[in-house]
């Protein structure tokens, strides 16, 4: 395992650590302890980041922000594996017309840029839970999965092992999920942690937008939104959600470079 | 070529109908009464209700949404703004000049700069200052774009106080303001949202230009240049960097989505009165007509983009496609 | 007189931390005007890196050690900066490398990869160098030239391409040609014809030849002088009669012992057991004793010097050198 492996690893324990034992040592992040005079503090020992323009501690938004971006990329990268798995499988294994309609369907969806199906699920929406965002993001994130799996499930048809299968006379339903779905799973784990970078800035540039999940949820992009308004006197608010951000989005990169080089040395 | 051309221009079209197609279809199948979002919290009577609904075309069925929406289009009319109650085109256009003149400069800035310091840095890959390039690449890379923004207006807007943080231009300049003063205002206006766009979506580029070049650089064809004594700048030029430059033309097509979504985030951020903030505003007060509009716009521009990337491979790849 | 002097080169890579390693140990030798000289030795033994060290092209990590000196017409290019060193590339010492499909770069007309050379080394249109890469296509036996010279390399042969390789090698008519295993990538056939052109142009244009080279089989023919390298250094060298009727170290005989002899019926290969050991694993004395089968215990431990055992013949071995006619 390289250093930057090993990196990758330590940064996601870290925000794992964070997300799960942060919200039980921290107090309540909604809790607004002194709207008058505890707004805007510099990080102190009570405070160990500050408090944000309501009194309310930033180290506990930021574990629970922590918290609701895990829960989010697990629902949106489950989501978006199984369906991408599923369609890529049906698109690279399944020959004739149902394969190659399931195959354009997949460039269709790759043809529309993800953060405009996104917001315009969103504006559809309206104001939604962190689950039901989990579930946006993760049908707006299956396309490229799939991409990776049909080539993968295009390229196992051809071997050895595949077509003795075909030969043998196993029926088409079963050579795909005996020989062709196994192989295609590795690598879109892979793909689906490097997705999990691609989500929770996503997710983060939807809080900073203020739209989607409730803006008074502690979530690490409506942290930034109040930075931003609070540029001048508390620059420091920006410091530990931006912070926060590149570790976990560094983490999912470097985790799944180590998971490609463990499960498919051969691709890139 | 030509034929090839043809077909690839027509897949380009039929792609953005679909993606019209689908974001139409998508809105009207999710749950969410649109209704709300046009009366937002006023409390109206049955009777006024039914009669907006009527008017806005609400309770229609998909089809006849879907054909209202496609005629529409081949007038050049994407409905009306539910917030604004002016024509959605016309927001669009007010919106495209500083969005064209932002994504354009970005892209010209991104790519020239990114494959000339990709390039660099595998001339000398192992040089302290190519790695601490690698090293700024990767951060840029995993910090989202709002954030960049907002380091860059604290330092340069907050902090330092040399450069406005938001707007096209300066709303206090003289109305017989030169044009010079003007032009100085509009660049100073750029600076920050360009500088921002450009960081956050050169680590491509430079990324894939670097691990091309790096595969060039060893290739035999460069000693052989060298052992004629070939200079090393028509070195660099010639034989380096004009056979790694397909990658990066592939990558063209993959990179224009990043520079959408840079767009959307950037011009927010900015108060850049482009498209992108137009859709992300739009989004939060839920006006729909102008929220498919600006994402069909957005779509359209990707779909564009990918096709010139692959007319330019084309050109830049003489004869070794077929293979 | 000589044309290059190549005087005790040593070439070292930067070992990964510890300590430099020697690949090329002490080589010397002569190439006179118009004279082909063949390096030959397995693949490993520095023969190539000899080669690339001539024209300072080695890579990165390896470098000459100050002792070395290669003298080319009275000018020792290892003293010369970079911007003068390029004046004798291509211009007066020419290279050819073992593959010529990655030697010719894939998006350019081998047209321009000609008049390149021919622009890089003096004045000359556009027009002019173009008509001139036509001449030279010609020259190394291409059909059609004025229509090859617009062709991708892609749209070449194997066979053709090193014809190209070669003909931008004399596009600046260069007094050396160093010519790195030209025919290792091409079919038998074609090897032979590469090689006949090689020694027609030497010929008719008076140039030297330093054929690099793994194979003793082409060089009988053709070479002037042979010189055989083991492990960095040259362990024999002969005029080529001499060397192929009485080869005295027991490497060369165990290369010829490799090659398949038709001659004799027998028609057996007898290899010389083991490979060469890389550079850094280089044993002491003679580099040769742990595969050599008439070894004795001093070859263990000093180095044998090559010595003169006859007219214009050196070899290095304690056994069957000098010291043994003794």
């Amino acid at each position: 395992m390289s250093i930057r492996h090993r990196l990758g690893v330590v940064l996601a324990f870290t925000v794992m650590l964070l997300a799960i034992l942060g919200p039980l040592l921290t107090g309540d992040p909604t809790a607004q302890p002194d709207p008058v005079g505890g707004r805007l503090l510099a990080p102190s020992t009570a405070h160990w980041l500050g408090t944000d323009a309501f009194s309310r501690d930033v180290l506990s938004r930021l574990a629970h922000g922590a918290r609701l971006s895990l829960l989010i990329a697990a629902i949106a990268m489950t989501t978006a594996g199984s369906i991408g798995v599923l369609f890529g499988v049906v698109a690279g294994g399944v020959r004739g017309l149902f394969g190659w309609t399931t195959s354009r369907a997949i460039d269709i969806a790759l043809a529309l840029p993800r953060i405009v199906v996104l917001l315009v699920v969103v504006a559809a929406l309206g104001q939604i839970t962190p689950v039901e965002l989990g579930l946006v993001l993760g049908l707006t994130g299956w396309p490229s999965i799939a991409r990776l799996v049909r080539g993968e499930a295009l390229r196992l048809r051809e071997e050895t092992h595949v077509t003795a299968a075909v030969a043998l006379g196993a029926p088409p339903a079963r050579v795909i999920a005996r020989e062709i779905l196994p192989g295609t799973l590795p690598p879109a784990l892979v793909a689906a942690t490097l997705g999990v970078a691609d989500v929770v800035l996503l997710e983060a540039g939807l809080g900073f937008l203020g739209i989607g999940v409730s803006p008074q949820l502690p979530t690490w992009g409506s942290m930034i939104l109040q930075a931003q308004r609070h540029l001048a006197e508390a620059p420091w608010l920006l410091l530990a959600p931006g912070v926060a951000l590149v570790v976990a989005t560094a983490a999912a990169t470097l985790l799944g470079d180590a998971l490609r080089s463990r499960l498919a040395p051969g691709s890139r | 070529m030509s034929h090839w051309a043809v077909r690839r221009t027509a897949e380009a079209v039929a792609l953005t109908i679909l993606g019209a197609v689908l974001l139409v279809a998508l809105v009207h199948l999710l749950p969410g009464d649109p209704l709300n979002a046009i009366i937002g919290e006023r409390a109206l009577d049955p009777a006024t209700k039914a009669l907006l609904r009527e008017q806005w075309g609400v309770d229609h069925p998909l089809p006849v949404v879907l054909g209202d929406f496609m005629v529409g289009i081949t007038r050049g009319d994407l409905g009306i703004s539910y917030g604004e109650q002016r024509p959605v085109a016309t927001l669009l256009a007010e919106r495209l000049g500083p969005t064209l003149l932002l994504g354009s400069l970005t892209l010209l800035i991104t790519f020239t700069v990114g494959m000339a310091l990709g390039l660099w840095s595998a001339l000398r890959p192992r040089s302290r200052r190519a790695q601490l390039l690698g090293t700024l690449t990767l951060i840029t890379y995993t910090l989202p774009s709002f954030v960049i923004g907002l380091v860059l207006v604290w330092v340069f807007a907050v902090s330092w106080q040399w450069l406005p943080s938001a707007g096209l231009d300066d709303p206090l300049l003289p109305i017989d303001a030169t044009g010079g003063a003007v032009l100085l205002d509009r660049i100073r206006h750029l600076i920050l949202p360009l500088a921002t766009m450009v960081l956050a979506t050169i680590a491509v580029p430079i990324r894939q230009q670097r691990s091309a070049a790096l595969a060039t650089v060893a290739a035999p064809w460069v000693m052989a240049a060298r052992a004629r004594g070939v200079s090393p700048w028509r070195i660099a030029w010639q034989h380096v960097w004009r056979p790694a430059v397909t990658p990066v033309i592939t990558l063209l097509g993959l990179w224009l989505p990043l520079l959408v979504s840079g767009a959307v985030f950037v011009e927010y951020v900015f108060a850049w009165p482009g498209v992108g903030a137009l859709i992300a505003e739009a989004t939060g007060t839920r006006d729909i007509p102008v929220v498919i509009g600006a994402g069909v716009l957005l779509v359209a521009a990707v779909q564009l983009g990918s096709l010139i990337a692959d007319l330019l491979y084309r050109v830049a790849t003489p004869g070794t496609v077929e293979s | 007189m000589t044309l290059l002097d190549v005087h005790d080169l040593h070439v070292a890579f930067d070992g990964s931390g510890h300590q430099a390693v020697t690949a090329v140990d002490g080589v010397s030798f002569g190439v006179g005007r118009g004279e082909l000289v063949a390096l030959v030795g397995e693949s490993g033994c520095g023969k190539s890196l000899t080669g690339l060290a001539i024209l300072g092209l080695l890579p990165e990590t390896a470098r000459t050690l100050d002792q070395s000196k290669v003298v080319f017409d009275g000018t020792d290019l290892t003293t010369l900066a970079p911007a003068a060193m390029r004046r004798y590339r291509g211009a007066r010492i020419a290279m050819i490398f073992q593959d010529p499909v990655a030697s010719l770069n894939p998006v350019m007309r081998v047209g321009a990869q000609i008049s390149e050379a021919i622009r890089a080394h003096g004045r000359a249109t556009r027009q002019e160098a173009r008509a001139r890469a036509i001449a030279l296509l010609a020259e190394v036996g291409i059909a059609d030239p004025a229509s090859r010279v617009d062709a991708y390399p892609h749209q070449l042969s194997g066979g053709m391409r090193q014809r190209v390789m070669i003909a931008i090698a004399l596009a600046a008519e260069p007094e050396l040609l160093i010519a790195d295993e030209p025919t290792t990538a091409l079919d038998v056939t074609v090897q032979a014809q590469i090689l006949e052109l090689l020694d027609t142009l030497r010929a008719s244009r008076g140039m030297a030849v330093l054929l690099v080279t793994h194979d003793l089989a082409i060089v009988a023919s053709r070479a002037d002088r042979v010189l055989v390298m083991y492990a960095g250094r040259i362990v024999e060298s002969a005029a080529t009669r001499d060397l192929f009727h009485a080869p005295r170290h027991p490497y060369t005989r165990g290369l010829f012992g490799s090659l398949p002899t038709l001659a004799d019926g027998s028609a057996r290969l007898a290899p010389i057991p083991g490979i060469v050991p890389p550079p850094d694993r280089w044993p002491s004395g003679c580099r040769f004793h742990p595969r050599c089968p008439v070894g004795v215990d001093r070859c263990r431990r000093d180095v044998p010097p090559l010595v003169d055992i006859g007219p214009r013949h050196t070899a290095a071995c304690w056994v069957t050198g000098a010291e043994a006619n003794r």
